[in-house]
């Protein structure tokens, strides 16, 4: 197992390489702004742009570029280690920037997963063992709706009719529980929790009750209650274990991806994190943002998949690494 | 990089925020609530924006952004000049004494200008010190070090003597600034320049502290640490250790990735100062990435002041709505929107084209679509009136309620060389597909089927290339891109002198292969065409008959109105200067002169607008709502 995951985690760090060369080539084969020009003024001369150039780095070959780049992660550079460079929007080192927004985003995203795993699960488990019922229509009813609302319409509505309307919430904004206390947090994080999770908890109502109607048709499930298990034991010990693996599976891969940025919730709650800070770096072309964001985004899901990978390990036995 | 439902409107609402639009309006002294008797002091006024946009880190020596020369300007640098922080009709585009008792003693020949500081002026703390005639040489220093950017340092090098903005250290004395003591400042000119007071009045012409700004020698960096001689500070910014280089931490008050909060500076002498009035305590300018959100909150009156630009939305919500009415707020932006067409590539090498094109563009329609009067008044010429008054009625291609005149258009194509059977309508291959850039979000998509139509009326099909607003900058910017026509471009002014205006728009200096903003490139010539590319190279052959006909110059032109001095004589050469490149070169369609419209919530009491920024004179506000910085600030 030890070397499997050595293994496992030699390949995280070529993914890793490869996806920044990749983001590195595509900035330069295709800029979405020149970023030594926004930063000459309304007037940048040539000496004005050589300057910039000079200053941000990029009067460089490519390649020596991403080499330096690739030095300074490892060994870190004058803002510490790991070394994530400076922003050109802020000549400012983005180490606490990138920090601060990836807290953000991760509070966001583990509030949200917890969220729609206890309200996406067990509506699918109910579903499943009543199929056709009032119940299970409802509940899928309910996936239909969460599925099938995006994201961007949701969170505006939510923020018109609960804290614009109605004044039962508080509006936008992060406020962290180190200054302004949990429950100052807490109620700010309910709209934002409850919009990102909602297609989440649809979607995996939908898969849990799939996945857990098949399950609940097989031979050894038909074994068990013949045996005289209690129905309770059935379902949870021999039903529930075998069809939540492929949700243990989507739980890695989405909580992977969310913790690059869930880029619409944030843009829409002015939570400042890793997602908006992408689309504000790109906008900018703030490169070493650009690439440090990208990094934890492919880190986050490439380490998700290897986790959930091991956790499969326990969940079935059938399973084994070598 | 993103999902791009968002991206769209994201670019739409960030562009409309970092774009200054059109009108007329009435700026006030009592505020939406109709605050009678004397203006409340106190209070924090609370503004919000999707993104602070600076150009230069808020370093001022290179920061070019107009939000960030009103923040220097009201709270936080008081140079030798300054403005009055009023509108235009009030004066705002004057300048002003601030640091200096006068507007200086200028020598008979005009190459000599010396300015004499005020006492009292002190550093805030942990300087505790006054201002000096060495702090404001320190900043000609700054500007003049080449690693520093100062992003429009072309206003004083080249001007004043010894300065060529290629200097290697900030420590380097300028040959022709002169401080014999203290109190007094001299500076010699290479020629006389008329409208030196404007520059002077440039955030970057004002006093820097060398004990703290030395410590900092690439462009950007004392962004942060910022020190103020104004009626205002950064939050934080007194504790500042300043015992050395080492021990500097950025002020906390500052996080460019979220806030700006400013405090009174407790150095400051409102006896010292005439024109702020400084009514509030302090102000905070947070980001929010929700633009709607920043709009509600205005609304619920959980912040004051919305920055930048309406968007078309809620400059509707406001306008309609009579209980809003008030909180909106129109004045003049300084700003043109044009057309620009290259004189290098065909059909627009031929100025008869060129003039059918200004003819022939309905831009009655296109202010409609830009959201009507509120947004801007019809553009006939370059300059704004606010910026060039003598012009304030010249129309050279004048329509019926400006709604174009084809048969005034036709008239001209017929006079081009690509109308060979004289009938009005171009009848050359070059006139298909002729490529236009444009930006991809309202209202710049809502002009795209009126200028096709438009155009199409005289023989020339558009085939229109919306993007987004950087993109389309930089592809109009490169000059080996051969952009024949481009509807996304605008200009606002640096300061309210013609020269600051045209000079870059028009002059050679405004040519350059990457980052050109002389779009239509009147004066290339062939050296820098052929270092430009083959491409280029050969548009440029083409459209000069080999060089025979070489491109129309207005760079002595420029010169010759830049030494006349500052007044009548100065504007009239401008005037004439316009009415050349209008009539007799016709680089431009230029066809809404902008307005700034400002949302405010109704805490806000007293309210005006600073013209030389072109946004909120934040030292004339005044608001209601009793908080204190501890209340707002999230530091």
């Amino acid at each position: 197992m030890i070397r499997y995951i050595v293994r496992r985690l030699l390949w995280v760090l070529v993914t890793l390489l490869l996806i920044t060369f990749l983001t590195y080539l595509i900035f330069f084969v295709m800029p979405p702004v020149h970023p030594e020009v926004i930063f000459a003024g309304k007037q940048p001369t040539p000496e004005l742009v050589a300057e910039v150039r000079r200053q941000f780095g990029l009067d460089k070959p490519v390649v020596i570029q991403y080499a330096l780049f690739v030095k300074r992660i490892f060994l870190g550079d004058e803002y510490g280690w790991p070394g994530l460079g400076f922003s050109f929007n802020t000549r400012s080192a983005l180490k606490p920037i990138i920090y601060e927004r990836f807290l953000i985003t991760l509070q966001l995203a583990l509030g949200a997963a917890v969220l729609w795993l206890v309200v996406g699960v067990p509506i699918g488990i109910l579903s499943a063992l009543r199929p056709r019922s009032i119940l299970d229509r409802l509940a899928m009813g309910f996936a239909l709706f969460g599925v099938s609302t995006p994201v961007f319409f949701l969170g505006p509505v939510m923020l018109y009719v609960f804290w614009f309307k109605l004044g039962w919430l508080p509006g936008s904004g992060f406020y962290s529980i180190a200054k302004y206390g949990v429950g100052t947090w807490f109620v700010h994080m309910i709209m934002p929790w409850s919009v990102l999770a909602l297609a989440f908890a649809a979607f995996y109502a939908r898969m849990t009750r799939g996945n857990l109607i098949e399950v609940m048709g097989e031979d050894y499930i038909r074994t068990a209650r013949a045996k005289g298990l209690p129905e309770r034991t059935v379902v949870a010990k021999h039903g529930l274990r075998a069809s939540l693996t492929p949700v243990v599976t989507m739980l890695g891969l989405d909580l992977g991806g969310l913790l690059g940025g869930a880029l619409i919730t944030e843009t829409v709650f002015n939570l400042q994190g890793l997602g908006n800070y992408a689309v504000q770096s790109v906008f900018s072309g703030d490169l070493y943002a650009i690439l440090d964001v990208t990094i934890i985004a492919a880190f986050a899901v490439t380490l998700a998949n290897l986790i959930v990978d091991i956790v499969y390990a326990f969940l079935d036995p059938r399973v084994r690494y070598t | 990089m993103k999902r791009y439902v968002v991206l769209v409107g994201l670019l739409a609402s960030l562009a409309l925020v970092a774009t200054a639009c059109g009108g007329g309006g009435g700026p006030t002294e009592t505020g939406p609530t109709g605050a009678t008797g004397g203006i409340p002091t106190g209070g924090i006024l609370r503004e919000e924006t999707t993104d602070f946009g600076f150009t230069n880190a808020f370093d001022p020596t290179g920061e070019y952004l107009g939000t960030a020369w009103a923040i220097y300007g009201n709270f936080l640098l008081r140079g030798l000049v300054s403005y009055p922080w009023l509108p235009g009709e009030k004066g705002g585009n004057e300048p002003v004494p601030d640091l200096a008792t006068d507007l200086g003693e200028v020598s008979a020949d005009g190459l000599t200008i010396t300015f004499t500081l005020k006492d009292g002026v002190m550093w805030q703390p942990p300087l505790n010190r006054p201002v000096t005639s060495q702090d404001v040489a320190f900043a000609f220093q700054r500007i003049n070090t080449k690693s520093l950017i100062a992003q429009y340092g072309n206003y004083y090098c080249g001007t004043i003597v010894g300065m060529d903005c290629e200097g290697k250290s900030q420590e380097d004395p300028i040959e022709g600034i002169e401080t014999p003591d203290d109190k007094t400042i001299i500076f010699h000119l290479e020629r006389p320049t008329g409208d030196f007071l404007y520059r002077l009045a440039q955030p970057a012409a004002a006093p820097i502290p060398p004990e703290v700004a030395g410590c900092f020698d690439k462009a950007g960096e004392y962004g942060r640490y910022v020190m103020s001689n104004g009626p205002y500070m950064l939050l934080g910014s007194d504790e500042l250790d300043i015992s050395s280089c080492d021990t500097l931490e950025p002020i906390k008050g500052y996080d460019p990735d979220k806030f700006m909060y400013v405090v009174r500076n407790p150095n400051y002498d409102q006896a010292t100062d005439e024109n702020r009035k400084n009514y509030i305590d302090g102000w905070s300018y947070v980001i929010n990435t929700n633009l709607d959100d920043i709009y509600n909150r205005v609304l619920n009156g959980e912040i004051d002041l919305a920055h930048g630009a309406p968007p078309a939305a809620i400059l509707q919500q406001y306008l309609t709505n009579p209980d809003l009415q008030d909180n909106l707020k129109t004045n003049s932006g300084d700003r043109t929107w044009y057309l620009t067409m290259n004189l290098i590539v065909p059909p627009f090498d031929d100025i008869h084209v060129r003039k059918a094109a200004n003819f022939v563009v309905d831009k009655a329609a296109m202010l409609q679509a830009t959201g009507g009067p509120t947004t801007g008044e019809i553009a006939t010429t370059i300059e704004p009136p606010t910026v060039l008054p003598d012009l304030a009625d010249y129309d050279p291609y004048p329509s019926p309620n400006h709604a174009g005149d084809v048969e005034a258009a036709k008239a001209e194509m017929a006079q081009s060389k690509y109308d060979k059977n004289g009938d009005g309508v171009c009848d050359d291959p070059v006139c298909d597909n002729v490529l236009m850039i444009n930006r991809n979000y309202e209202p710049w998509t809502e002009y795209t089927p009126i200028l096709t139509e438009n155009f199409k009326q005289i023989g020339i099909n558009l085939k229109v290339r919306e993007l987004d607003v950087s993109t389309a900058y930089t592809t109009i910017q490169t000059m080996s891109n051969l952009i024949p026509i481009a509807a996304n471009a605008g200009w606002g002014k640096d300061y309210a002198s013609p020269f600051g205006f045209d000079y870059f728009l028009f002059s050679t200096a405004g040519l350059s292969c990457e980052g050109a903003v002389n779009y239509s490139n009147i004066g290339l010539d062939e050296e820098l065409a052929k270092e430009c590319g083959d491409e280029v190279y050969e548009a440029w052959k083409a459209a000069t008959d080999n060089g025979r006909n070489p491109l129309p110059n207005v760079d002595a032109d420029m010169e010759a109105c830049v030494a006349k001095p500052f007044g009548p004589e100065y504007n009239a050469c401008w005037a004439d200067l316009d009415r050349k490149i209008m009539e007799e070169i016709v680089p431009w369609v230029p066809y809404r002169w902008g307005s700034q419209n400002t949302v405010l919530a109704d805490t806000v009491v007293a309210w005006e607008y600073d013209q030389s920024a072109g946004w909120t004179a934040y030292s004339r506000t005044a608001v209601n709502n009793g908080l204190t910085m501890d209340e707002v600030a999230q530091v």
